[in-house]
């Protein structure tokens, strides 16, 4: 089960509301290499995840993405506070406001909502933690891309933090991969399903 | 005492502070609620600490000694059929 901390992960405080940066990082709540997809793949890959490690993993990984979901939408909230009509339209943001007004609400950054289809829980060991591996790389590619759009520090100190953990999510993601390895038969070169099909 | 039931214990301490809670977050001057929920808490504490001492952390906060123990107890999903 969880419980609820009272602070955000990392510390996000902007002072100017900017509707054209919220329609770009919104992405990362509810795009299709978001955090709330990337917390739903890791917590729902683990049932069946047979070795301790990577359950480990999984858990804590896909814990620390549902902090990030409420970073992004803490970056969204301050970023749309107390705007005009005219400053969401001129952002860009008057296509989501006339749904959601300044409420958070996952969609990308074309306004697509969030879909379980951006991702899968195979009960296979191998191919979910590919797929982990490069979830990870996606969401960095993503943070780097509207790190290209931003110049108010503000806004770039918390996003290099949340592209940074997608490195270190990649690097332990790496290692579960290892371990699943690690416990495969060693007449299971094809790495077949060791969930499901030879689970030693 | 046996694990099951000292975490069945502590799920049920567990869950007459969250009820308390919920009710208090819409009667916060309630001093019975409040009540009850500090006598929950404590109880709460108590077994949660025996049963970090005898099966390990709950938490990963909890984890203490030389070795990192978060994984080594079963997850919650892991029943006995397991083994």
């Amino acid at each position: 089960m969880w419980i609820y901390d009272k602070k955000l992960q990392y510390p996000v405080n902007i002072k100017k509301p900017d509707a054209a940066l919220a329609k770009l990082i919104i992405t990362q709540l509810g795009g299709p290499d978001g955090e709330l997809g990337a917390s739903m793949r890791y917590l729902n890959q683990r049932y069946s995840m047979p070795y301790k490690e990577v359950i480990g993993i999984l858990t804590d990984v896909g814990t620390e993405e549902l902090a990030h979901m409420e970073m992004i939408s803490a970056i969204i909230y301050q970023l749309t506070r107390g705007l005009t009509p005219e400053q969401i339209k001129e952002g860009g943001f008057d296509a989501y406001f006339v749904d959601h007004t300044t409420g958070i609400y996952p969609v990308s950054a074309a306004g697509v909502p969030w879909d379980a289809y951006t991702f899968q829980s195979t009960g296979d060991a191998i191919a979910d933690i590919s797929e982990d591996l490069g979830a990870e790389q996606k969401a960095r590619k993503t943070y780097d891309n509207i790190l290209r759009f931003v110049d108010d520090p503000d806004v770039r100190d918390p996003i290099k933090f949340l592209r940074q953990r997608e490195i270190v999510h990649f690097q332990r993601f790496g290692e579960g991969m290892r371990i699943i390895r690690d416990h495969l038969d060693s007449k299971n070169f094809y790495a077949y399903n060791p969930e499901y099909d030879a689970v030693k | 005492m046996e694990r099951d039931k000292l975490l069945k214990q502590i799920m049920a301490a567990d869950f007459a502070m969250h009820e308390t809670a919920l009710f208090l977050d819409t009667h916060p001057s309630c001093r019975r609620a409040l009540e009850y929920y500090g006598k929950m808490r404590a109880k709460r504490e108590e077994l949660a600490a025996a049963y970090r001492r005898q099966y390990g952390p709950l938490t990963y906060y909890e984890v203490e000694g030389s070795a990192w123990s978060w994984t080594d107890s079963p997850w919650p999903w892991q029943n006995k059929r397991e083994g």
